[in-house]
């Protein structure tokens, strides 16, 4: 804004300043700048003519666009708005939109938080703002420490983003069922998608961090793009390698959980992954500088593989004869140098597969066919985990480090193999078992810990067993009748009204160790005596308890994230300073952790008043 | 010569008044610091004239916010300020120093424009900017002097347009 010629040659001045209006429009509109968006609106837009039209303008409008919004829904195609004309887009009418979506989904989050009814339907509300919403959840993700309702707001915060990703990742899924062609790096990214919370690594944040890879390298090589393509492809993975971009620490470390992410591989401080995303990194960074590569089914260790382009050996130059047109092989998990093709022969020999077959083997893998692979990864790592709970040796793997809870996370992970599984059965070749069977592991998870999800189902699952004549129609119709209907009752209210509710001897809130098992959990709800059938009761064992069935029984929170029904007996209440394991998964039941009383307050007063 | 730090130039106000200043302190204004560059160390002793700066407002209170500001940081030319988010915070001295009439402030924040004092002009917009937040637009025409001009029609149908942010 400095001053032109016609300035300084415009003295002696006007009149005093009496007026806001006695300004020039640039100053005004620099005033506008940093006015809240929400004040222009309501005020300084109804005070007069002038000061409406200069806060009109589009530039004020993409600004707060930008500095307000990280997140947008794809509907808006918003990175190329930004890169057109300023004046091709209603900047004001954006933004209003999106200033609407986040008052509604603060407003309907705080009426999630009240009551235990409903919750599947506004989460449902909220869900259909699609990725627009995401700013807005993510600020209630981070809600202060010191507000009286952390913990909840933060937990159905992260759950409604939860089901926001996986919403996107099935999307991403579908696409790939109706035949289009999609990156390697968003068919993988989706499985970060089940996992990421309010963590950075979505979709487009993994393209750009390969984005920044790829410029990274370009520096660094400066004659990248000139090399054939063979040597171009030895360059970026010695390139992937030597800044440790593929591959793990350890062999020990194979099979931890982290390994499977593409989103983690990237960011995190070491880069931890397996040999399949090694490769998807190897190929998204290749493609990104014109190769042709992809991704080589081969068992047990997928490798990448370069193709020539149309006429063009790798060497350079044309391929007339046959023999150049043959691809090259690179393990990027382990390996600065090209795999001779022998080498896989003699491997595949090895595995007992005919020289017939091995074509086969030495061809590009399907998408799906990756996406199948890692989530048998994922399964391996959740059944080898559960297998050795037991162990508290520190150095035991795998390891579960993602991005929050551990026991969450295994069970988020789990979950999108399940789904992973289920809507790629049908492809050729996944070689996993059928549709039907991934339906009641679904359904269960569904129940217990995603009731959101049933908008997925109804769109994913239900439609595939349309006819009534089939065991699932009815099994599917009816969990989701079950939980809808679990939701939209308002919880039966147990007061404390009678002698024997009066006597008993712990309340919702309390933390408590299991005498026999040891966990901590944290007590949710309770019966004057035991309220399981006769079948549970002989299963767990009820009466060989010192006080049998005749006690009061408690529902508790577990920090494994189960939920479970233990006698009083069995409890013994202790009062940490904050009972950390669980701090992340308490919110579900209580608004926040009272440090003088040790104890959880209560979120389900419509159901314990007098607790 | 002497080193830059103690370095004296002398301006000169439209109405004549010839004020000497450091050096450091006058180079906060880039049309200074852009008019030195250009007409060389050489005629830093004659007298600057600096004509659309008002005796009122400043040169005196310019001056004296940039002798304060002398050693901060040089903003850089041209930071893209379009896509950071613009704080609205304001140092404590700076609130004080802007405690001043409406005239006086809208003076600096000329002046700052004209002498092309960046950081000034932003302390003077922000103070601008909280006075206005928070008010109804009858209490804006009143705090700076505006009149209402729309036809009762245009105030209904702008009511309309923006009605949905009235609940937050």
């Amino acid at each position: 804004m400095a001053a032109t010629r016609a300035d300084l040659e415009s003295t002696p001045r006007r009149q005093p300043l009496r007026s806001l209006n006695d300004l020039p429009d640039e100053i005004i509109q620099h005033i506008l700048y940093f006015v809240p968006p929400l004040d222009i609106i309501l005020s300084i837009q109804r005070t007069s003519q002038r000061l409406h039209n200069l806060s009109s303008q589009p530039l004020l409008w993409r600004y707060h666009c930008r500095v307000q919004f990280k997140y947008w829904d794809p509907k808006h195609r918003i990175r190329q708005k930004l890169l057109g004309g300023v004046g091709d887009v209603d900047w004001q009418a954006l933004y209003a939109h999106r200033a609407k979506v986040d008052l509604e989904t603060t407003r309907i989050l705080d009426s999630t938080l009240e009551r235990q009814v409903d919750r599947i339907q506004k989460f449902e509300l909220i869900a259909d703002f699609g990725y627009d919403a995401k700013d807005t959840l993510l600020q209630h993700c981070h809600t202060d420490e010191e507000a009286e309702d952390v913990l909840a707001r933060r937990y159905y915060a992260n759950a409604i983003l939860d089901h926001v990703h996986r919403t996107k990742a099935l999307a991403e899924w579908e696409k790939i069922l109706r035949g289009e062609e999609i990156p390697i790096e968003r068919a993988l990214g989706s499985f970060d998608l089940f996992v990421l919370h309010d963590q950075p690594g979505d979709l487009l944040e993994i393209s750009d961090l390969l984005d920044d890879i790829v410029t990274r390298l370009c520096l660094e090589i400066p004659g990248i793009v000139q090399l054939c393509a063979r040597k171009k492809a030895i360059a970026v993975v010695k390139f992937l390698r030597a800044h440790n971009l593929t591959g793990i620490a350890s062999e020990i470390a194979y099979r931890d959980l982290q390994n499977n992410y593409i989103g983690i591989a990237l960011q995190d401080q070491g880069h931890p992954s397996l040999p399949l995303i090694s490769v998807a990194i190897f190929c998204a960074v290749a493609q990104r500088l014109g190769l042709d590569a992809k991704c080589c089914g081969i068992p047990n260790h997928v490798h990448a593989m370069v193709c020539p382009r149309n006429n063009e050996s790798l060497d350079g130059g044309h391929s007339t004869d046959d023999n150049n047109a043959e691809p090259m092989y690179l393990d990027p998990y382990r390996s600065d140098a090209e795999v001779p093709v022998w080498n896989l022969q003699v491997m595949l020999a090895a595995w007992g597969i005919q020289e017939v077959d091995q074509p086969l083997f030495l061809n590009e893998s399907s998408t799906a066919g990756l996406i199948v692979r890692t989530s048998r990864n994922i399964l391996a790592t959740v059944h080898e985990f559960r297998g050795q709970a037991a162990n508290t040796d520190d150095n035991h793997h795998p390891t579960v480090r993602l991005h929050a809870n551990p026991y969450a996370d295994l069970d988020n992970a789990f979950y999108s193999a399940l789904w992973a599984n289920f809507l790629f059965a049908t492809q050729p070749r996944s070689e996993v078992r059928s549709q039907r069977h991934f339906i009641p592991l679904i359904l269960e998870k569904f129940e217990h810990l995603y009731p959101m999800d049933a908008s997925l189902i109804e769109q994913y699952i239900c439609p595939l067993f349309n006819n009534p004549s089939v065991a699932e129609h009815w099994e599917l119709h009816e969990a989701l009748r079950v939980v809808r209907a679990a939701d939209q009752t308002p919880k039966q209210v147990t007061p404390r009204d009678t002698l024997a509710a009066r006597a008993i001897k712990y309340k919702v809130g309390q933390v408590f160790r299991h005498r026999r098992y040891n966990y901590m959990a944290v007590i949710t709800g309770w019966d004057v005596e035991c309220g399981m059938g006769t079948d549970w009761c002989a299963h767990n064992h009820v009466d060989l308890l010192s006080r049998g069935r005749n006690q009061s029984f408690f529902h508790a929170l577990v920090d494994d994230t189960s939920i479970r029904y233990v006698a009083e007996e069995n409890i013994e209440i202790v009062e940490p300073e904050v009972p950390i394991p669980l701090m992340s998964l308490a919110g579900r039941f209580f608004k926040r952790w009272d440090q003088e009383n040790h104890v959880f307050i209560s979120n389900i007063r419509d159901e314990y008043p007098d607790d | 010569m002497s080193s830059a730090d103690d370095q004296t130039i002398t301006l000169v106000s439209n109405d004549n008044v010839s004020i000497p200043v450091a050096l450091k302190v006058a180079e906060r204004s880039m049309l200074i610091k852009n008019m030195l560059e250009d007409i060389g160390e050489s005629a830093m002793e004659s007298p600057i004239p600096i004509p659309n700066v008002r005796k009122r407002a400043s040169p005196k209170e310019v001056i004296e916010w940039c002798e304060h500001h002398k050693d901060d940081p040089a903003t850089a030319a041209d930071d893209d300020s379009d896509s950071r988010k613009k704080t609205t915070d304001i140092e404590e001295w700076d609130q004080k120093f802007m405690q001043v009439d409406q005239e006086m402030l809208f003076e600096i924040i000329l002046a700052s424009n004209y002498l092309d004092i960046k950081p000034l002009l932003d302390v003077g917009c922000k103070t601008v900017a909280n006075m206005i937040k928070g008010k109804s637009p009858e209490e804006i025409r009143k705090t700076f002097n505006i009149t209402n001009d729309f036809t009762p029609e245009e105030e209904e149908q702008i009511r309309r347009e923006n009605e949905w942010a009235e609940d937050r």
